[in-house]
């Protein structure tokens, strides 16, 4: 995986326990096509709090073009926004 | 009863804190690794090196130099901009983990913090097993790396902790005073700074353990209570509580300088300068409840030569124009027409505002006093700029200069 930190547009919801879970989110490709990529599965969630910044990493999986990708996505507590992480 | 103080010392602190935020979001390159420093901005004459990273002290960067200076030592030198909220973010999830280990912890400085360890031994375990396991923790949790330093009392235990960085713990307890702490060079003791070292060592003493070992009275001669006070250091002996929270509770005087950003040569653009100096002093002087009796100004001038002067005033005051009337007479007296560099004020000798010897013969300030009220009010309520004077409108300067980040901790020498 690389590394990519690509700020996205994100709808995600909220848990009864208060948890945010990413749902689907928007992508720009290599030719500057807008593509949506439902979450499918979220692996594994983690709380990273490196500089006293609190972030959330998710491990995810997706079917990108005909062919299903694990990734990893980061939510900035302080700042409400999401990136493409690791893909 | 014997106590037991760690000092908790984030290694390269701004410049840590910087590289873990941008490592954290995605940078492939870490600061810490390469020669780099965190600077102000050089275009607004602000450009000192604030901190650097190991690799740049090979270079013999030195905090404190211009950065120009340091990108002649290193043409590839990387120099980023500080970030204070995130020094603040930092700093408090610092204290935080700290919280775990103990509820005595004084904020030195916004990366140095004492812990008080006393009686804590018998739950958590072993100091020395205790500390390795913070620095664990904080390496883990945080990204940084911080230098601990344990031993009976704070002087010793920031001795310590200053030893061999990064990411160490160490101890100097008393009995290994001589052999830890006495054979360092003297400018190395806490407290004996670039005024102090020369005038020592003009007396033959280079070293801490020359120092614990000179006679006392000789010292006492020389430096007064200070004289005192650095015996007792080199000799290991400070009886300082841990002040939990910040430890800061006595204000001796308020102060603010700023560089400008062009050479100042003539008298209305200084005075211009002063009275933005004016505005955040004597705010900030009415907001902690003091008036002062004592106005200093400052100059440095284009050849980076300091001059100063203060007058003792026989009314304690705290108007924004009284203040400016003393600093504008200061600054007549002092200067002489030298272009200017950097500009400061300071307020002293501050009293309560309860009772106020009056005088006969100096100006009243009660109707100037309501409309500063005023002013501060406005400005509380709707920003600092909602009121300007005029005379700054197209100046190209500010209105209010200086001030301090809100709630950035303060740096204090007093233990």
């Amino acid at each position: 995986m690389k590394v990519l930190m690509k700020p996205i547009k994100m709808i995600a919801w909220f848990e009864e326990n208060g948890k945010l879970m990413p749902i689907r989110y928007q992508l720009e490709n290599s030719e500057s096509e807008k593509i949506s990529v439902n979450v499918d599965k979220v692996l594994l969630m983690q709380e990273e709090k490196l500089a006293g910044n609190k972030m959330f990493i998710y491990k995810c999986q997706s079917v990108l073009n005909g062919l299903e990708r694990i990734y990893e996505l980061k939510y900035e507590l302080y700042t409400c926004k999401w990136f493409l992480y690791k893909m | 009863m014997t106590r037991t103080i760690m000092h908790i010392d984030v290694n390269s602190a701004f410049l840590s804190w910087t590289a873990v935020h941008m490592l954290q979001h995605g940078s492939s390159i870490d600061l810490r690794n390469i020669p780099s420093i965190i600077g102000g901005n050089q275009a607004t004459r602000h450009g000192i090196v604030l901190a650097k990273s190991i690799p740049a002290k090979g270079f013999k960067i030195q905090t404190g130099e211009p950065v120009f200076q340091a990108k002649q030592k290193c043409p590839n030198l990387v120099v980023m901009p500080p970030d204070y909220f995130l020094y603040m973010q930092c700093s408090s999830a610092l204290s935080e983990i700290l919280q775990n280990y103990s509820d005595k912890i004084q904020l030195f400085s916004i990366d140095e913090c004492f812990l008080d360890y006393t009686g804590i031994e018998k739950i958590l375990g072993e100091p020395i097993k205790v500390a390795n396991q913070i620095r664990e923790q904080i390496r883990k949790e945080l990204g940084f790396t911080v230098n601990i330093g344990i031993s009976t009392n704070k002087l010793l235990a920031k001795m310590a902790g200053d030893l061999k960085k990064p990411d160490m713990t160490h101890t100097i307890y008393p009995e290994e005073i001589s052999a830890k702490m006495w054979p360092l060079p003297v400018e190395d003791l806490y407290m004996v700074g670039r005024a102090t070292a020369p005038k020592l060592k003009g007396m033959g003493i280079h070293t801490i353990g020359d120092l614990a070992n000179t006679d006392i009275e000789l010292l006492k001669y020389k430096f007064k209570s200070w004289g005192l006070m650095l015996h007792a250091y080199a000799n290991g002996i400070d009886e300082s509580p841990v002040h939990p929270g910040s430890g800061h509770t006595v204000i001796k005087g308020i102060g603010n300088s700023t560089t400008v950003y062009f050479d100042v040569i003539d008298k209305q653009t200084a005075y211009k300068v002063l009275l933005s100096l004016v505005e955040t002093v004597s705010m900030r002087l009415r907001f902690s409840g003091f008036c002062c009796s004592v106005v200093a100004v400052s100059l440095k001038t284009d050849e980076l030569i300091s001059s100063s002067h203060q007058k003792k005033l026989m009314t304690p005051i705290d108007c924004t124009n009284a203040v400016f009337k003393e600093v504008k007479s200061l600054f007549d007296e002092m200067w002489r027409g030298q272009p200017i560099r950097q500009m400061g004020i300071r307020v002293s000798d501050l009293y309560t505002k309860d009772y106020i010897q009056l005088s006969f013969f100096e100006e009243n300030w009660d109707k100037q006093r309501r409309l500063d009220k005023t002013i501060d009010e406005i400005r509380i309520k709707y920003g600092s700029n909602a009121v300007i004077r005029s005379s700054f409108l197209w100046s190209g300067l500010s209105p209010l200069e200086g001030g301090v980040v809100d709630e950035f901790p303060v740096m204090s020498s007093i233990l």
